[in-house]
């Protein structure tokens, strides 16, 4: 599996190599603000590629990678997040977010939310999904329909979420790193 | 909130306030979702009151801060457990090996001391990764190679104590006997240094392993008698060349010739770890699948029904694939004696020339380098190849508990093992994947490892299922002779009890040194079976 990671620059407003949340004047449709430091998507899905480009539409900043985290964390993030500690969301498949979950172990931060959309590639890609964490997310990302952009909807969804709402440490370790046969486990995430 | 056994919430919150003291207030982690951070993601106790979860963790960035903890913990009675980065999945993971320890993780103590080049070796802290220790050698241009395990996640002095393993040349991927020299926290809160380092202004502590007088360093793998805190390795030099090749013998009986060619070239240091493969066993997995279950249909098949099923098959019975390391002008030599060798052990054994490279790989094309840790590049691909697995179930586990056995280096042993293993599972009522195209693990070169791989999940029903089944056939290996090298934690004692000879007088060597070096039995009690006194009735 090829393994690289790109970060989508912000427009001409954003220093290289500036590591902050920097809202675009005069793009976005909804308010500037983001509780995210960083998006991490896998570009090989169209979901979470639409979940970056929402998100980086709101000022974050957005990491794709192709299955492996490796360079990704061993590259910036685990200094960025050492550093600061700021929450990182993402949309990846289950093995991503199963190694940066063990990853993010050493800068003291854990998973607070997931949801898991599981897409039955023998049954026109529809969607099942279900969710585990803050509580505010969860009710939103369980009932999203089977057939909605769900890449869409999650990043709109965490561009409204408080960093400061009660934790559920329900959503730490929920599974291991291996999808059901012929299906995609994407999952949506939130490490704090 | 979980408590160290036998130790009073009173005593144990006094104890946490000396390691606050020790490693600042920021450093000691207590609440319940800090430490829900340290659970064994692949454990097989998941959610169950035997489940290894730790009490709290401390994170000290000294050696003198581990000190402090050691000697807090000898006055409280608090059983400890290091980890470097913990990442060792199936084999326990960041989770303590008993139940209530406080894990004393070691992530801070990340410092890369010294790489020497023109002596190829390399002085490092208890929390330096592969990935860190990699990084450090390729930004620096050194002409050196790390030989590194898969996944490349945990550390090169965690993955030496616990005797894991790598794929280049022989003297590296046995990465505890590439270890030179280490320093040592004792149970009671002394330092040691072993080999050359106990020298004052000895320059050669990672030059010489032994010193003088018994050499103690395997004391402290795999074991419960000191806190290692620094550790040299010997690094291979850059290679100019890498090269592939690929042998293949056509019938099932061709295995024992190229076992002993193949070992041949790894006991004159010639080849890289070899990866042995089944042409006619792989294909029978795919469209051949149902070739496959005809073979095994009644029960373990006769030589002759296997070699019938190979001629069926129309591919070669057995394929290796070698690795050399070295000027081109000796691996290309190497693999030309290499195939004169097999053509004249193996009739009809062909021969398929692979990829060339010069090394070291540039730092561009790393990311689409295949078989990035025979480059000695660390990766985290493994779990995208194991995750997309084919034959992944409806319901996938969570994780899994590697059994693997020791067993002779030869065809026979092979067959024989892949037998015992396919009957364990049957009679534990579990489906038997084995067949006799089994192909071993060679990470050590004078030995072959066998096994299986039992799921994993966070339903203790299915957990229990999967225990037995280790159970099962960690007995019938046994029986044979054949155990493991290592295990998850829930089968330590288990294991160790097979290493049986005399009464079992190597334990008893083992815990008579225990009681002496570490006489509260504080450090990673039960570790390999290796129990402080007062917890021997713990052993199971």
């Amino acid at each position: 599996m090829v393994s690289r990671r790109r970060v989508m620059k912000i427009g001409a407003a954003t220093v290289a190599g500036a590591l902050v949340n920097r809202p675009v004047p005069g793009r976005n449709p909804a308010p500037a603000y983001s509780a995210f430091q960083r998006a991490v998507f896998d570009e090989r899905f169209a979901q979470c590629r639409a979940f970056a480009a929402e998100l980086n539409s709101a000022g974050v900043l957005t990491s794709a990678i192709r299955g492996d985290v490796a360079e990704l964390w061993y590259g910036d993030l685990r200094a960025l997040m050492s550093g600061n500690r700021l929450a990182v969301a993402g949309l990846t498949d289950r093995v991503s977010l199963f190694c940066l979950e063990e990853l993010a172990r050493d800068v003291g931060m854990r998973v607070i939310f997931r949801a898991e959309h599981i897409i039955d590639r023998e049954q026109d890609g529809h969607a099942r999904h279900s969710a585990v964490g803050s509580a505010s997310l969860v009710v939103v990302a369980r009932s999203l329909p089977p057939e909605d952009d769900f890449g869409l909807a999650m990043a709109r969804l965490f561009r409204r979420f408080d960093l400061s709402e009660a934790r559920d440490s329900a959503a730490q370790k929920r599974t291991g790193p291996f999808s059901p046969k012929n299906k995609t486990a994407l999952v949506s995430w939130i490490i704090a | 909130m979980v408590l160290p056994p036998n130790v009073s919430e009173a005593d144990f919150n006094a104890a946490l306030d000396e390691f606050r003291s020790a490693v600042g207030p920021a450093w000691v982690f207590s609440s319940d979702e800090d430490v829900a951070l340290y659970r064994d993601s692949y454990s097989i106790y998941w959610g169950e009151p035997e489940e290894r979860v730790a009490s709290a963790a401390v994170a000290p960035a000294k050696v003198e801060e581990v000190q402090q903890i050691v000697r807090a913990a000898n006055r409280y009675g608090i059983p400890l457990y290091p980890i470097s980065t913990g990442r060792n999945l199936t084999y326990g993971g960041s989770a303590p090996n008993m139940r209530g320890s406080v894990v004393v993780d070691l992530k801070r103590m990340n410092r890369i001391l010294e790489v020497d080049e023109k002596r190829a070796f390399a002085l490092v802290e208890p929390g330096v990764s592969c990935f860190d220790l990699y990084h450090y050698i390729r930004d620096r241009n050194l002409k050196l190679m790390l030989d590194v395990p898969d996944p490349g996640w945990g550390s090169p002095m965690g993955n030496s104590l616990d005797h894991g393993a790598g794929y280049t040349m022989a003297a590296f991927r046995d990465h505890f006997a590439a270890h030179c020299g280490m320093e040592v926290v004792t149970p009671e809160g002394d330092v040691i240094r072993t080999g050359m380092g106990a020298v004052p202004n000895a320059d050669t502590w990672q030059d010489f392993h032994y010193g003088a007088g018994p050499n103690v360093d395997g004391l402290f793998a795999q074991s419960n008698f000191g806190i290692v805190t620094k550790m040299g390795f010997w690094l291979m030099p850059m290679p100019e060349a890498f090269l592939t090749g690929t042998v293949t013998a056509p019938r099932f009986r061709d295995l024992d010739a190229l076992v002993q060619e193949v070992s041949y070239l790894e006991d004159l240091g010639l080849t890289g770890m070899p990866q042995y493969g089944s042409p006619a066993g792989q294909a029978a997995l795919g469209p051949g699948a149902g070739a496959m279950a005809s073979l095994m249909q009644n029960g373990w098949p006769s030589t002759e029904a296997v070699e019938n099923f190979v001629t069926a098959q129309k591919r070669p019975a057995w394929s290796v694939q070698l690795y050399f390391y070295g000027p081109e002008e000796t691996v290309r030599g190497t693999w030309q004696a290499a195939r004169r060798r097999f053509g004249k052990a193996i009739a009809g054994a062909t021969f398929q020339d692979g990829e060339f490279l010069t090394l070291p790989i540039p730092k561009e094309k790393e990311p689409t380098q295949s078989d990035k840790p025979r480059l000695g590049i660390p990766a985290l691909e493994v779990f995208n190849m194991v995750a997309r697995n084919p034959q992944t179930a409806d319901d996938p586990s969570d994780g899994h508990a590697d059994l693997f056995i020791t067993i002779p280096r030869k065809a026979s042993a092979l067959w024989e093992s892949a037998r015992v293993l396919y009957e364990a599972h049957r009679e534990a009522g579990m489906p038997a994947r084995q067949s006799p195209f089994a192909t071993p693990f060679t990470y050590y070169s004078r030995c072959f490892w066998t096994g299986t791989t039992v799921p994993t999940w966070r339903d203790p029903a299915k957990n229990a299922r999967s225990r037995a089944l280790f159970q099962k056939v960690m007995e019938r290996c046994a029986e044979h002779g054949w155990v493991g090298y290592r295990t998850n934690p829930a089968f330590q004692d288990l294991l160790i009890s097979k290493y049986s000879f005399n009464n079992n007088s190597l334990l008893r060597f083992q815990e008579k040194l225990k009681d002496a070096i570490d006489p509260n039995g504080i450090i990673s009690p039960g570790r390999y079976g290796i129990w402080p006194a007062k917890m021997r009735k713990n052993r199971v």
